[in-house]
């Protein structure tokens, strides 16, 4: 579009009231001889002219700026629904192409503030919702931590009586490992005794059994002088019995004698003396009887003794026997028992490893307890703080809506569109 | 005279040896059902048989040991014939008795009582058979 300046409007103009001047000066030159009149005529003809000229080209210039005016006051008053219109070619025409620019970016702005206004609105509601959501789950969070703090502390307690009582057990487990090495130690004495023990039981078997043999050797001849004995006492019986017969015999032959008469006393001296000798050979008898009885008895006695002492030693070999057996039980007991206490002293010892393990971890606990405990106090704090800032947050946020309120009261204010 | 001296009853006593027929052992006695304690019973010695009696039973003392005397004194006489059981058998001996009136003597210290055979019978005769 070819834009027309108004300083070419005026050129233009001037030249139009130049030319027109001129016709009217050669008109009146004409008309009249008189220059001077003819000078007065042209002039104020050109002053009537300039004056016509002036006034219309005044004219359109103030009535496009009292229109714009007449819009701008408008807009003052928030409306921007008044459209400006752009009529001519000239410099206005720019201006009036800004302000109607101007006023669309006012009417962008008011609407993009309107959109602004209405999206805080949304968003301070919003932002209200979540703070309350957040007060809860803050008092929530307070609730907790005070739970969790009474919990901590309630835990910290357990875990410090818990510790006392593992220390204590450790302790007893301390004393008990000491306790299972003195046994091992002990029965390892005990097992090297008891060996010792056996060995002298085996020994002493060996012995009683070189006794025994000893005893029945020397058993022998008594049991043969028994038999011997019984031999005696068998001739010794024949003896007797010989000389009760030859008593018997004697005292039959004095009878006859008796009976004889005179001629039978030589006889009865003869039978006499046989008697006598019985009777000495029947009391002989009777002491030999006697002695062999005593010797049978002792004998009898001797073998008793011998057999008792067999029997005894016997017995004694049987309870060495069992001793060697119980030693030998002994033993196996007394290694399985070491072996038994030994397992026993790796398994406390063990277990106090552990138990150490599981106190360390009891402090450990303790200390995540305290640590809990300090982190809900903090936890209470930071919620109380974060409590006191959401109140502020709640506060700017009113101030927010409050803002918000005014500025969609202000734009209120403002006429978009024309209705 | 001759006496066959002996111990029974408590007693040493004594029988004229004419009356002793012979001295026996291992003489199996039978007894007899019936007869009084004093009679051990019958024996069967070469023909004849003889009556045993325990002296010191039937004198009223304890009975007469055999197992230490295992002899038996055998009496014959005017047909009789008796078995003596009595403790010990002493011998024969020589005793002085001038008158026969005496009954007790004494001879190596030891006091005899003298017997006969016939007491012996009359008091075996008084007892009675079945009591």
């Amino acid at each position: 579009m070819n834009r027309t300046s108004i300083k070419n409007k005026l050129i233009l103009s001037f030249l139009a009231l130049l030319l027109i001047v001129m016709v009217v000066v050669g008109i009146a030159n004409q008309i009249t001889n008189d220059f001077i009149l003819a000078q007065a005529i042209s002039a104020a003809l050109a002053l009537a002219a300039g004056v016509i000229f002036g006034g219309i080209f005044s004219r359109s210039i103030v009535r496009r700026l009292n229109s714009l005016s007449s819009v701008a006051k408008e807009i003052s008053r928030g409306d921007l629904s008044k459209e400006i219109l752009c009529l001519s070619q000239d410099e206005i025409r720019d201006l009036e192409e800004a302000f109607a620019m101007m006023v669309n970016d006012l009417r962008d702005m008011i609407s993009e503030i309107k959109s602004v206004s209405s999206r805080i609105e949304e968003t301070g509601a919003n932002l209200s919702g979540l703070i309350d959501k957040i007060l809860a789950n803050s008092r929530e969070i307070d609730d907790t931590a005070l739970a969790i703090a009474k919990g901590s502390e309630e835990q910290t307690l357990i875990v410090q009586k818990t510790s006392f009582v593992t220390d204590r057990s450790l302790e007893q487990m301390d004393e008990a490992v000491r306790q299972s090495a003195q046994t091992v130690s002990k029965a390892n004495d005990a097992l090297a005794k008891t060996e010792t023990g056996e060995a002298n039981a085996r020994e002493t078997l060996r012995y009683l059994e070189d006794v025994l043999k000893q005893m029945v050797e020397n058993a022998e001849p008594i049991y043969r002088l028994s038999n011997k004995v019984e031999k005696i006492k068998m001739v010794m019986s024949v003896m007797e019995e010989l000389s009760q017969k030859t008593d018997l015999l004697s005292l039959n032959a004095s009878i006859e004698a008796t009976r004889a008469g005179e001629m039978g006393k030589g006889f009865a001296l003869v039978a006499n003396e046989i008697r006598s000798m019985a009777e000495n050979s029947k009391q002989s008898s009777q002491e030999i009887r006697r002695i062999v009885d005593d010797i049978f008895e002792d004998n009898k006695a001797a073998l008793t003794s011998l057999r008792k002492s067999e029997e005894h030693i016997v017995k004694g070999r049987e309870i060495i026997h069992g001793i060697v057996g119980t030693f030998g039980e002994m033993l196996s007991g007394v290694k399985d028992i070491s072996t038994e206490v030994k397992e026993v002293g790796d398994v406390t010892a063990k277990q106090a490893k552990e138990m150490r393990a599981l106190f360390s971890q009891f402090h450990e606990l303790s200390r995540l307890a305290q640590e809990n405990f300090m982190s809900t106090q903090k936890t209470t704090i930071g919620t109380k703080n974060q409590k006191e800032e959401i109140r502020e947050i709640v506060t700017v946020v009113k101030s927010l809506n409050a803002l918000s309120e005014k500025m969609m009261e202000i734009q209120r204010r403002f006429r978009l569109r024309r209705d | 005279m001759e006496c066959f001296i002996f111990e029974a009853a408590e007693k040493c006593l004594g029988i004229e040896t004419e009356h002793i027929y012979r001295i026996a052992d291992d003489i199996q006695i039978t007894p007899v059902p019936l007869a009084p304690p004093c009679y051990r019973g019958l024996i069967y010695f070469r023909g004849d048989l003889f009556d045993v009696i325990d002296v010191g039973s039937l004198m009223g003392k304890e009975r007469s040991m055999p197992n230490g005397n295992p002899y038996l004194i055998l009496l014959k006489w005017d047909h009789r014939k008796l078995g003596l059981i009595s403790d010990k058998i002493i011998g024969i001996t020589w005793i002085e008795d001038n008158d026969g009136s005496r009954t007790v003597f004494t001879k190596e210290g030891r006091t005899i009582e003298l017997i006969t055979p016939e007491e012996i019978w009359k008091n075996l005769s008084k007892l009675t058979y079945g009591s």
